[in-house]
Formats: structure tokens, C-alpha cells, sequence
């Protein structure tokens, strides 16, 4: 059995950014991943991370493009200390040894992305996650923090209301451990993996929400799900926003730049769930290029291509068999960020004591229906902070819980049965289902009918995986194992998705009814808090949405 | 198309010594090896293992030896292999010890990053006026003011800072092949990235010091396998001989580093891997001390050992 003060689990930014403001302090804060911090999902991050900085700009400015964006599901009073706290953030990233583009005058260099009415995304070429992940984990070793990397987080342990340690499975020499902790921050980013054709790390399975709901804390507006509208065609693999903020345009198979018809002002630069429903609208009316859409950057010209936007360069290459300084990329909108998560207050804490989230895991919110790009980096390092701050004071008189050691037998017992099982089902082709599954009937344009059928289907799905059979028995950096065991998380977000999505009968941000095409105000301005009962099936309540400034308004870009 | 790929396999908790296994996998277009191999483990055998994350070539998870050849699974395409070579290969990093299948142990790797100290030393003194509030009401913020003649070694495409980790100079490296202490090319990259940020405050050169120590910069064998194997197209060497530079420049300013260094230097001399070197020991100004060393050149470099083993 392991102690410390404080477990953090998960290494992306928003981990790593508490990690550093709990070590600073010289807190005893450790970190526990299930990969190596740097492989985290959000060094993939290309495009930028949005704060105000020019003097024409201002922070309230950003304030209200984000409820906007939000589709007025956001919290104002969550959005407003997103917004205000952003430029610090990004100058006190900076002070740590991050490093951004500059403009001439010395400052940091910004470039538009969607729904943002001001260029106000600072990047670094269009790797700003690498640089940020890099630059915060070496912040981590400064502080030389112990961590457990490759380790499996399984259960969270609760002790009467109060967080007592995580139980976490050792996946190179396959022994589980409890980890005892005063207070514990989930940092586990998206579920990606939900979905097939998504742009996510093959990591992203949700894990953490799993986790949580299983421990009884509400998961909040996870029918919200962000598509994409440029990721590869092939692959999903994204090409960033910040390639239309360049300049790049959006064109169908009659070389029509189509979004003069859906968002006239704002064009290729309007919001993301705005841009990928017009994409798929010309594709399934017959305007679509084998199924994709064209992005089109030649006329930046090969200098600012290779200068500005490298890696999708790349990538587009080495993917897409496209070079696009001499041809359009084929690309189409595919499943990127999870707007909902664990239900946290603007300090990271849940409903359980000492238990916190923050970043993609977890739901503040300030995305709403839909967030905008450039703003999750931004969420990562803000809240990712302040749950570093908040806990610090939190620990002051805080204990250790009892900590229940049947719970690391329990889940040691799910493995072994799950090592024993000649089963015949394989994981890995019920996970192929379930994602094509999600992506054709919960997807981007949704209705009743389907929804329900992908219900019926995964409760199907639910059934089989009581015969999955693993090859691997070894205890050695089993990986066969933590993928079984991975996808009975995917299957359970992926149900919670689903009924969320057929409960909400409007049509809100990136939740697009086909048979409830209008935002319905009146009845559906709140959120959805989805828990598990003693049956495990799920149930949905629901909270009001904070409103402090800015009334709901018809949403046109 | 149906191709075959033949991995290595070996778990120590089963097997008594390595070997390799062939699987006939079936094609798509753009197949990556990567995608290869999750066909075969969901399809075909759970029990192949190998670390992936992101499947882009940012999060240095896959890296691998492809048909002999440290690279990114991720980021390979299956056709010019197959191509080439009829069959793909693929077998762990070298320099590395195996602990499973195509995993390797990176403790040490991880380590010798760490050595390097990679974060900034101290602040430029004006950033205490920068400290952390949110905004107000109508309040902007003030920026440090940095140009970008300052980061121009760090944000060009090919540039340390785009480092992943990923391992694959590491196990090309020929001066980990020769002392697996050496700090590898990695770990150096790091080194010359902080050490060409215009933020870090480190006044009296103690990086330059550190990576002098023995097993550090001074042990790179100049075989230029870094370079060539990056799939970040970074170059490491080129990094290694700038601080070899900086280091013989400043000499003069090391109060104990300097006499570390300038015997390294003499070994390198002996050895002969100075063409690079040569000129910085000329433009130092310590070419008395030079001309006193004698030269042989080539031997080492052929042979990558590194200068004091050889
Ligand atoms: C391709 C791509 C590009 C993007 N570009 C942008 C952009 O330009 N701007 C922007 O603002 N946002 C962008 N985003 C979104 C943003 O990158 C992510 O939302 C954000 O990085 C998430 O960070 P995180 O710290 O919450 O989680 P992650 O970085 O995903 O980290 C999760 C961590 O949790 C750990 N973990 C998970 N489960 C377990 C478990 N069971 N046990 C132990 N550890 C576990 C993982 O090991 C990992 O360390 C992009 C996203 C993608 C996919
Ligand atoms: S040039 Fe130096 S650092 Fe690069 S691979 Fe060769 S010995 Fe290693
Ligand atoms: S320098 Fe290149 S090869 Fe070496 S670890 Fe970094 S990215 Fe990989
Ligand atoms: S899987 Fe991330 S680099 Fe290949």
C-alpha cells in the first residue's frame, strides 16, 4: 500500500499544470499514468490556446464568444474566470519555459480560430500541445516529483463522502496497488475511443468518468460531443482549426465554398459544430468528394504552409498520400473532444470530499454544447491550477480515509476472471462495433429512431463482453488485458452518451436533432447529471445553468 | 494485397530465449505498421505487445525497428516496405534492454533527460513584474517583451523543441553503443534547447559544465546517426557541436569545468574526431593549447567509440 497527500492521475496538461503548483509548494503530490507523461493525448493538440492579449481585444470579449459558442449551456461565472484568468496563465506558461510564436512587437504571436470575434490563439507553429506538455513536464521533473507511469488507475476508494485513494494496476509486472491519498485530481482526459474515425489518442477510453460514475459522482452533459470538421479522411487524424485560421478554405466537389450558404459572415471560421453539420449536409446531398470534403490551403503558398502549419504539411502526407501545397486534403468531420465529464465547481472538487477533476475529464462547464477551439488548452492550464491551488488550502486539515483494501481484491478478481475466460468474443472486433455503431446513429446528426437502436445495441454488445476472452495470461505488461478491460469503460460512457442524447429533446450546439431541430429554452437550458443506481443502470437529474451577463440569444454566425 | 510481418517475440516470464513470429495480414490503403499490428493483436493474437498512443507521430510512443530501422510505426506506411524488403520487420529499439516483445525498458533513457536539468534556471529579472491575477473589469494585461531573433534556434520546424522522446536517435545512437552512459542525443537535444532559450538565467554556464561531465557531450562519436534517423527531422549533432563551440569559447569562464573540458578535448585530439571541433578551438582563442594536442584523425569515428574508450 502506497500514501501520499496527493494522487493525480493522469499526465496531460491539466494534471501535469496541478502537479507544478502543488510541488512548488513542496507538497507531497504524486502522479500516476497509465502512460509515459509525455505520450499523453495532449501533445497532439496542433492549432493554439486562446487568451486576449492585443490591446484591440479584451477578455470579456473572449467572455462572451464563449457563451456564445457554448450555446448558452456554459456557466457564466465558470466562463468568466476562464476568460479572465487566461492571459496570466498563458504569460506565467511562458515564464515556466513554454515557448510561442512571437509578432513583431515582441509579444506573443495570435492567429483566429473559430467563433472567436478577435485573433487571439497563441501557438507555437501548429504544435502548441507538444510545446505545452513538454514544457509543463519538464517543469514536473524541476520539481522532481515521483511517478508512477504505466499504471492503471481502476477504482477511486470512498470513505463516507470523503476520497480515501485509488486502486491502480502495475501494468509491467501486472500486480494491483492501492494508492492511499488525502485528496486525488483526475486528469484523464477524453473517451475518444467511443467513437470510430475520431482524432483521439488510442488512450482515450474514458477511463476516469467510467471510474467516477461507478463511485457515484454525476457525469454531466455527456451527450454533448464535438465532431470535428477537418480531420483526415482516412485516418481521422486532425488537421487543426488553426489551418482555416490561416486562411484555408472549404470546398464541395463543385469547388463552391459552401459555407457562404450556412454561415455567411464568419464562413469556414464559424464554430466547429456549425462547420461540421454543413459539411456532412453537402456530403449526404450529393456534393461530397468520395465521402469527404475538400480543405484547400494552396493559396497560402508554400512558404507560409511550411512555416505556419508543418506538422499538417506532414501529416497530410504521411496519412493522406496529399501534399498540400499542390492539392486540397480530403478531410471530413470525425468525433474530436468530450464536452461533458465529472461534474466539478470552478475549483475542481465534485460532490465526493477531496476527490477532484479537471481538463477534459472533467465538466465545469465551461464548453456547454459546444466549445470552441482553443479554448480546451486554455481549460486545461486554468483549472488544472486552480484545483492545484484549491487543494493545497484543502489539505490543511485534511486527513487520510480508511481505505478499503477489498476494492484492490475486487478489481484484482475482474483481471483474473477475465485471464481464466476461454470466452470466445475478442475485444478488440466488439470495440470496432460499438464505435461504428456511435458514429453512425449518435453522430453528428441525430434522432430517436437510431439512437434507440444504438441502445439496443450496445446492451447487446454489454451481453457478449460477458464472454470476452483475453490471449494474454501473462502478468508482464499484459496490454491485451487493459484493453479488455478499457472497453468496458468505452461501453459504458457510450451507454451513458446514448440516453443522454435520446433524453434531450432539442437541438443545442453539437447535439443535433434531426426531429428536434430548434433550441428549446424553456425546457432544456440545464444540464444533465447522469449517475448509476444500485442496479447499475443509469439515471439522469438535472442543474440549473448559470446565467450572470449574457441572456440567451438565437445563435448565427 | 495479403503481406506478412514477422515480429520478434520473446516474454521473458515464458519464453526461454527470443524468436519470431510471422502473421499474414491483409492490406488497406495508407495501411500504417502500426495498423498492421493492431490488426493482428484484435484479430489474430492478443498477445503481441507494443506501446502506442496518439497513431499521429507527436507522442513517441511506437518507435520501433521496422526492417531494421529505428522509426515510428505510427508514421511508416506498410507499401514502400513491402516494396522494399517483402516482409515487414519488426523488432524492439537497440540500446535499450528488451522487456517485452517490441516494449523496452526506458528508465534510463527517461533518466539521463532528467540529468540534464531541462527547465529554465532562474528568470530574466523583469518577470517578477508579471505575476499571476486574473483580469478586472476594462484591465489588460502587459506582456514581457521578447523578439523573434531570440527564439530563432527554437521555433523552426526542425528545432530541438519538437522533440518527442521518442527514442529513435537513442537507439541508433553510436555512442550509446560504445558507453551506456553516455547522456545520447536526446538528452542533448534538451540540454542545447535550454541552453539557446534567451529566458534561462544561468550566469555562470553551469549546463555547459554539467554536460561536460564525463559520459555527456564530449562522448558523441559524431556518427550522425541522430540526425539521420529523427522522424521530428531534428538534429541532435548539430546541437552537440554548437555547445562544443559555446563550451571552448567560454572556457575561460569554467572555473572547474574548464579543466574537465580541455582534457576531454586532449583525448578527442588523441582519438582524432576534432574536424568540428577544430575550428571552435581556433576561434576560442586557445589555440596555443591546440596546437600542443596531437592529431590523428578518423580512427574513433569508424569504429563509434566514443573518445575516452578508444
Ligand atoms: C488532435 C487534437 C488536437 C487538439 N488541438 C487543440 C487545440 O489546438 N487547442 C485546444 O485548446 N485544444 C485542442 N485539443 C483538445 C485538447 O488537446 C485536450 O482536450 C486536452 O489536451 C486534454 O488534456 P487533459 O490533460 O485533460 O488530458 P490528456 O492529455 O488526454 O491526458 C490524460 C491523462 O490521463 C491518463 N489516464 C487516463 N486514464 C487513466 C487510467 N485509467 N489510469 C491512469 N492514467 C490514466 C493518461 O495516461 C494521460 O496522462 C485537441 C485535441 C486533439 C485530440
Ligand atoms: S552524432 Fe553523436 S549523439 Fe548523434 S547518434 Fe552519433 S554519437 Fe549519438
Ligand atoms: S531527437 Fe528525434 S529521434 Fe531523438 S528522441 Fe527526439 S524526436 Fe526522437
Ligand atoms: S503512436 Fe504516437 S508516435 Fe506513434
Amino acid at each position: 500500500m502506497l500514501k501520499h497527500d496527493v494522487v493525480i492521475v493522469g499526465a496531460g496538461l491539466a494534471g501535469l499544470r496541478a502537479c507544478v503548483e502543488l510541488r512548488k509548494k513542496g507538497i507531497d503530490a504524486i502522479i500516476v499514468s497509465k502512460v509515459y507523461p509525455t505520450r499523453s493525448h495532449s501533445g497532439a493538440a496542433q492549432g493554439g490556446v486562446n487568451a486576449a492579449f492585443d490591446e484591440n481585444d479584451s477578455w470579456e470579449s473572449h467572455f462572451f464568444d464563449t457563451v456564445k459558442g457554448s450555446d448558452y449551456l456554459g456557466d457564466q461565472d465558470a466562463i468568466e474566470i476562464l476568460t479572465s484568468e487566461a492571459p496570466a496563465n498563458i504569460l506565467e506558461l511562458q515564464r515556466m519555459g513554454v515557448v510561442f510564436n512571437r509578432n513583431d512587437l515582441g509579444g506573443i504571436a495570435q492567429r483566429p480560430f473559430g467563433g472567436q470575434s478577435f485573433p487571439r490563439s497563441c501557438y507555437y507553429a501548429d504544435a502548441v500541445g507538444h510545446m505545452m506538455l513538454h514544457g509543463l513536464f519538464d517543469n514536473v521533473l524541476k520539481y522532481k516529483t515521483k511517478i508512477l507511469y504505466e499504471y492503471f488507475v481502476t477504482s477511486l476508494v470512498v470513505d463516507n463522502g470523503h476520497v480515501s485513494g485509488v486502486v491502480a494496476y502495475d501494468i509491467k509486472n501486472g500486480k494491483f496497488e492501492g494508492i492511499a491519498a488525502k485528496a486525488v485530481l483526475f486528469a484523464t482526459g477524453g473517451y475518444g475511443q467511443v467513437y470510430s474515425s475520431n482524432t483521439n489518442a488510442l488512450i482515450n477510453t474514458g477511463d476516469g468518468m467510467a471510474v467516477s460514475i461507478k463511485a457515484g459522482v454525476p457525469l454531466m452533459d455527456m451527450e454533448f460531443v464535438q465532431f470535428h470538421p477537418t480531420t483526415l479522411k482516412s485516418t481521422g487524424i486532425l488537421v487543426t482549426e488553426g489551418a482555416r485560421g490561416e486562411g484555408a478554405y472549404l470546398l464541395n466537389s463543385l469547388g463552391v465554398r459552401f459555407m457562404s450558404k450556412y454561415a455567411p459572415k464568419a464562413m469556414e471560421l464559424a464554430p466547429r459544430d456549425v462547420v461540421a453539420r454543413a459539411e456532412q449536409t453537402e456530403i449526404n446531398e450529393g456534393r461530397g468528394v468520395d465521402g469527404a470534403i475538400l480543405l484547400d490551403v494552396r493559396h497560402l503558398g508554400k512558404e507560409r504552409i511550411m512555416e505556419r502549419l508543418p506538422q499538417i504539411m506532414q501529416l497530410s502526407i504521411d496519412f493522406e498520400g496529399v501534399n498540400p501545397i499542390y492539392e486540397p486534403i480530403p478531410i471530413r468531420p470525425g468525433m474530436h473532444y468530450s464536452m461533458g465529464g465529472i461534474k466539478t465547481d470552478n475549483n475542481g472538487r465534485t460532490v465526493i470530499q477531496g476527490y477532484y477533476s479537471a481538463g477534459e475529464s472533467a465538466c465545469v462547464s465551461v464548453h456547454g454544447a459546444n466549445r470552441l477551439g482553443g479554448n480546451s488548452l486554455l481549460d486545461t492550464v486554468v483549472f488544472g491550477r486552480r484545483a492545484g491551488v484549491d487543494i493545497a488550502e484543502y489539505l490543511k486539515d485534511a486527513a487520510f480515509t480508511k481505505f478499503d483494501e477489498s476494492l484492490i481484491k475486487r478489481d484484482e478478481e475482474i483481471f483474473e476472471k477475465l485471464k481464466k475466460s476461454n470466452g470466445k468474443e475478442r475485444h478488440g472486433l466488439l470495440k470496432a462495433e460499438l464505435q461504428e455503431e456511435m458514429r453512425a446513429n449518435v453522430g453528428v446528426f441525430r434522432e430517436e429512431k437510431a439512437m434507440k437502436k444504438a441502445v439496443k445495441k450496445i446492451e447487446e454488445l454489454k451481453e457478449r463482453a460477458k464472454n470476452i476472452g483475453v490471449d494474454d495470461k501473462s502478468k508482464l505488461f499484459n496490454t491485451d488485458i487493459v484493453e479488455a478491460f478499457e472497453f468496458s469503460n468505452i461501453l459504458l460512457i457510450a451507454e451513458v452518451i446514448a440516453n443522454g442524447a435520446i433524453l434531450r429533446k432539442e437541438s443545442r450546439g453539437a447535439h443535433y436533432r434531426n426531429d428536434y431541430p430548434e433550441r428549446d429554452d424553456e425546457n432544456w437550458l440545464k444540464h444533465t447529471l447522469a449517475t448509476l443506481d444500485a442496479q447499475g443502470n443509469i439515471k439522469f437529474d438535472f442543474s440549473e445553468v448559470t446565467i450572470t451577463k449574457f441572456k440567451p440569444q438565437p445563435r448565427t454566425y | 494485397m495479403e503481406f506478412k510481418v514477422r515480429a520478434y517475440r520473446f516474454n521473458p516470464e515464458i519464453d526461454d530465449k527470443p524468436y519470431y513470429k510471422e502473421y499474414a495480414v491483409q492490406d488497406f490503403p495508407g495501411m500504417t505498421v502500426l495498423n498492421a499490428l493492431m490488426k493482428i493483436k484484435s484479430e489474430i493474437d492478443g498477445t503481441l505487445s507494443f506501446r502506442r498512443s496518439c497513431r499521429s507521430a507527436i507522442c513517441g510512443s511506437c518507435a520501433m525497428k521496422i526492417n531494421g530501422i529505428s522509426k515510428l510505426a505510427c508514421k511508416t506506411q506498410v507499401n514502400p516496405e513491402i516494396t522494399k524488403f517483402g516482409i515487414i520487420n519488426v523488432e524492439p529499439l537497440a540500446n535499450m534492454p528488451v522487456v517485452r516483445d517490441l516494449i523496452v525498458e526506458q528508465e534510463s533513457f527517461f533518466d539521463k533527460i532528467k540529468e540534464v536539468r531541462p527547465y529554465l534556471l532562474g528568470q530574466r529579472d523583469d518577470e517578477e513584474h508579471y505575476k499571476f491575477h486574473a483580469l478586472k473589469e476594462g484591465e489588460k494585461i502587459i506582456q514581457p517583451v521578447y523578439y523573434k531573433s531570440e527564439f530563432q534556434n527554437l521555433t523552426g520546424n526542425n528545432d530541438t523543441p519538437n522533440c518527442i522522446l521518442c527514442e529513435c536517435c537513442y537507439s541508433e545512437c553510436g555512442g550509446v553503443v560504445g558507453n551506456k552512459n553516455y547522456l545520447g542525443p536526446a538528452a542533448l537535444a534538451k540540454l542545447y534547447r535550454y541552453s539557446e532559450d534567451p529566458r534561462d538565467n544561468d550566469r555562470n554556464g553551469s549546463r555547459l559544465v554539467n554536460g561536460s561531465k564525463p559520459d555527456g557531450m564530449w562522448d558523441c562519436v559524431h556518427c550522425q546517426a541522430c540526425e539521420e534517423f529523427c522522424p521530428k527531422g531534428i538534429s541532435p549533432v548539430k546541437g552537440i557541436v554548437k555547445m562544443h563551440e559555446k563550451a571552448i569559447k567560454n572556457s575561460i569562464n569554467f572555473s572547474s569545468g574548464a579543466k574537465h573540458i580541455i582534457s576531454i578535448a586532449k583525448s578527442i585530439g588523441e582519438t582524432g574526431r576534432l574536424d568540428e571541433v577544430k575550428v571552435a578551438f581556433d576561434t576560442g582563442g586557445i589555440t596555443g593549447l591546440i596546437n600542443d594536442l596531437p592529431m590523428a584523425f578518423g580512427a574513433g569515428l569508424k569504429g563509434k567509440i566514443p573518445p575516452h574508450q578508444a
